[in-house]
């Protein structure tokens, strides 16, 4: 396992260079640069576009340029914002927290609602209740979630007030105090859920159908013959046989959470690395969206590794 | 397998979201549609205001960049924060006109100016506002090491260049007499060097040990900005507020709010934010003008802005070795024509189905609120008058020969108009297809530039390199209190986008920046006379000036708001 996790690890290396290439060329050729939408005759002048074209370097040639990025990168430098006018890391950084806090409140989320929904489903199949989740999980697996985030605002926040409508904290606030961390979670709750909706309803399907396949199998018709008592066969069972395909997207949760929130965050108004992305695009900080771009793509690498090796974990059938 | 597949999906990911890149202005669109249909059975109001006592929510839609020193920004989020942080040695009334504010000054000739200071001006850190301090921020703007801006609002003093270029350790035409007196060389007497001087003076105290390089990523920059405005910076959290209280040493007085936070929010929270009172004041877009209207306890507020939007023609490209405009593209250079195209443009119900109504209808490429405008008594008004419009064709020489309906040019060959304009909020595609249609009613045959709205970076791009698909283009200009317009519309201008050469508006636009000009009501008339020849030439259609719009709650008071902007925020304060 170790010798297949170091392969899957040197396989990745050409993978990222090849990825570099990509990030860097569709960035470049985004219309534009960060100076394109900034023309303001009264409060700047050619020259110093020009100037600040030539000190940046967008001038060079492309390959020059890209050699140059990657030669920073490999050192570990990302570049400088041009927007924020510092370091990539420390701007990526200071958003990086938000977004973590709220991936994982939207996995527990996640897992909470698709263990319990997912588990009634699968015990009482083609019931009311059965076909009620049905419908809502098909709802949520339809409905974009720009959609469902502006539809929750609209009601959980201005109609009901139960949740703030953006932000990711109430303004003064001492940070560290019992009172910062749950006005954190008040405002986490509702973006979280909208991002969690989708993994949601396709899990608590996929438990569901796993639950209902599992229990027309010979072990649990043996199961019963011998006496167990159902909540018995449902609990330890089945649910062991029908969690090791879900265990598995755990993997690819990283992912879909981060490059999920740069919708959702931008609609709550979140300040994550998601809305980051989406205004480094608008005025075309370069250095942010690559390094964004490339963030999301190896956490896609990382994920698919994980969800991998995690199979042969809760699977000992498996072996590499 | 497996490998392959995720090097797919990382590739498809990295696709997907350049093309999110791509259509960044149309996903904004997106919103503002859902905006409009979730807001629609919405008719409660709600008005418990959550603010405490004396807190202004100032909202605004984009996240600041995070500068809060003049001179550091660029964004006009950051320079609205600012406002409200800083203060000016001199602001502009009403008319767009210099007055003296925290200095006045004094000249014989337009070239050395002695300002004086007023006496116990207090920074936010309790030091006392000299002249030092603003030569201190001359100095910052003209170092070499300087990475904002605002280089051009020094460059006229006497020494900068040197300053800028290592040849000085001064920059020998800013002199401190004392502390409260100064006198500015310039380099040639001008008529708009006022216009053009930086007037934000910087802390010296708090800035002077950093090295200029480090300035604009310095906390004292971004986190605990002072200034010697109304507001004090509290809190800053980037990306999402600025929290600032009141600074009590106020030079105009206390303030009366004792608190202002700064939020973002994203557009299409606005009405809803509006209504249950969670935000009090926000600059609002003309979509959300008919909503917010139907609310008891929110106001609008319409300013007349510094903005306006045009069509424009393509009369040649630009030499940029030579940095001038040359006129060879000869498809719209009959006068005709364009005055044709303009009075064959519904302007009236274009205002009314795609900017509710809010903006006003101009005939002269100078917004109203500058002191030099032109009566429009004194204009060729082009009020929609299609008859009109297909006479002068006819005399043009535009005739429809073939009898398709359309006219064709005086050679008889084909006639047909590409008009180009940018992608953005859904009335934009509306706008356009009212455009081409009021043209092709008169008979000119239209359109639209590579085939759909043009993504705006894109658009930008193609003006700036005078690309042959934009023949006839819709554009917008907001301008600063500086009335002269030969950045826009000279010859040798880069923004002159249409190209446009004409010796006449030339000589008119230097005459304005001449000595003789230095009267005022001399310059004023040179620039009437340009503008009347612009009413003629046409060389773009001034469409309409846009309104600026903002959403008030009706507890706050005192607000003043003038073409520049919010203003005047120490006499803004909460009706209990």
């Amino acid at each position: 396992m170790i010798s297949y996790t170091l392969r899957r690890l040197l396989g990745m290396i050409p993978l990222l260079i090849l990825i570099s290439i990509v990030v860097f060329s569709l960035a470049k050729l985004m219309p534009g640069d960060p100076f394109s939408g900034e023309i303001d005759p009264n409060n700047t002048s050619v020259e110093y576009i020009e100037e600040m074209r030539e000190n940046l370097g967008y001038n060079d040639p492309i390959p020059v340029q890209y050699q140059r990025w990657v030669t920073n990168l490999a050192q570990g430098d990302l570049g400088k914002s041009t927007t924020y006018k510092k370091p990539v890391m420390d701007v990526i950084l200071e958003r990086l927290p938000n977004t973590i806090f709220l991936a994982i409140t939207s996995l527990i989320i996640t897992y909470i609602l698709a263990f319990t929904l997912g588990m009634y489903s699968g015990r009482k199949p083609y019931t009311l209740g059965d076909n009620v989740i049905a419908t809502f999980n098909y709802g949520g697996i339809a409905i974009p979630q720009y959609i469902i985030a502006i539809v929750a605002i609209y009601f959980f926040s201005f109609k009901l007030g139960w949740f703030p409508s953006n932000g990711s904290i109430t303004p003064g606030l001492e940070q560290g105090t019992w009172e910062f961390w749950m006005d954190r979670i008040h405002h986490v709750v509702l973006p979280a859920m909208t991002l969690g909706l989708f993994s949601t309803a396709s899990y608590t399907q996929f438990l569901r159908n796993d639950i209902v396949q599992n229990s027309q199998m010979d072990y649990v018709r043996s199961a019963r013959a011998r006496g167990t008592s159902e909540s018995a066969i449902y609990n330890k069972h089945i649910l062991r046989n029908s969690i090791i395909p879900l265990v598995t997207f755990f993997g690819f949760d990283l992912a879909t959470l981060i490059g999920g929130a740069i919708i959702t965050e931008t609609i709550f108004t979140y300040p994550g690395i998601g809305m980051l992305f989406i205004n480094a695009i608008d005025t075309r900080d370069y250095a942010v969206v690559m390094s964004l771009t490339l963030l999301f793509s190896f956490l896609t690498l990382f994920g698919n590794l994980i969800a991998d090796l995690l199979y042969g974990v809760v699977d000992p059938r498996i072996r590499y | 397998m497996k490998k392959k597949f995720s090097f797919l999906f990382v590739l498809i990911l990295a696709v997907v979201f350049v093309m999110a890149a791509c259509s960044g202005d149309t996903s904004g669109e997106d919103k503002e549609e859902k905006d409009t249909t979730e807001e629609k059975s919405n008719d409660e109001k709600g008005s418990d205001a959550s603010s405490e006592e004396g807190q202004l929510t100032y909202a605004v839609d984009t996240a600041p960049e995070g500068l809060f020193v003049p001179g550091f920004a660029g964004s006009i989020i950051d320079s609205r924060i600012n406002d409200l942080i800083h203060d000016s040695l001199i602001s502009a009334n009403e008319n767009m006109e210099y007055t003296p504010h925290v200095a006045e000054w004094e000249t014989e000739d337009n070239k050395v100016f002695t300002f004086k200071l007023k006496e116990g001006v207090k920074w936010h850190n309790g030091e006392e506002l000299t002249m030092e301090d603003w030569q201190f921020a001359i100095e910052v703007l003209a170092h070499p090491d300087y990475d904002g801006p605002r280089f051009d609002y020094v460059k006229e003093i006497e020494g900068a260049e040197e300053f800028r270029k290592g040849d000085a350790d001064t920059v020998k035409g800013f002199e401190v007499k004392d502390d409260y007196t100064a006198v500015i060389t310039f380099n040639e007497a001008k008529v708009n060097n006022l216009e053009n001087l930086w007037t934000n003076p910087m802390p010296k105290a708090e800035l002077e040990d950093i090295p200029v390089a480090d300035l604009s990523s310095a906390p004292e920059v971004r986190e605990n900005s002072v200034g010697f405005g109304p507001f004090k910076v509290k809190e800053v959290v980037e990306g999402e507020y600025v929290s600032l209280e009141r600074f009590d040493d106020y030079w105009q007085g206390e303030p009366k709010l004792s608190e202002v936070l700064i939020k973002v929010i994203d557009p299409s929270l606005t009405i809803g934010a509006l209504q249950n009172g969670e935000i009090d004041f926000m600059e609002i877009r003309p979509d959300d003008v008919e909503e917010l209207e139907t609310l008891d306890h929110v106001r609008i507020e319409e300013q007349e802005g510094l903005g306006y939007s045009y069509i424009g023609f393509r009369f040649g490209h630009y030499d940029k070795e030579n940095r001038t405009a040359v006129a060879d593209y000869d498809k719209f250079k009959s006068k005709e024509l364009r005055q044709a195209m303009f009075y064959a443009l519904d302007r009236e119900s274009l205002v009314d189905s795609y900017l509710n109504g809010k903006a006003t209808i101009v005939n002269t490429p100078i917004p109203s609120v500058h002191w030099i405008v032109a009566d429009e008594s004194e204009l060729t008004q082009y009020d929609y008058d299609p008859e009109k419009a297909k006479e002068l064709l006819d005399k043009a020489g535009y005739k429809d020969v073939d009898g398709d309906g359309f006219v064709e040019d005086p050679d008889g060959e084909k006639f047909v108009v590409k008009f180009g304009h940018y992608a953005g909020p859904a009335a934009f595609e509306g706008r356009t297809q009212a455009i081409m249609q009021n043209w092709e009613d008169v008979g000119i045959k239209t359109e639209l530039a590579t085939g759909q709205l043009v993504e705006f970076n894109t658009y930008n791009e193609m003006k700036d390199n005078d690309d042959e698909n934009l023949e006839v283009f819709f554009g917008a200009w907001s301008v600063g209190s500086d009335p002269d317009p030969s950045g826009l519309w000279h010859s040798t201008s880069e923004w002159n986008y249409g190209r446009w050469v004409n010796e006449e508006s030339d000589k008119l636009l230097e005459e304005g920046l001449s000595e003789k000009s230095f009267e005022q009501d001399y310059r004023k008339q040179v620039y009437i006379d340009w503008q009347k020849l612009y009413n003629e030439e046409l060389p773009g259609l001034p469409l309409w000036e846009n309104l600026d719009l903002y959403g008030i709650n009706n507890h706050i008071q005192g607000v003043t708001i003038d073409a520049t902007g919010p203003r005047e925020f120490h006499e803004w304060y909460i009706e209990k």
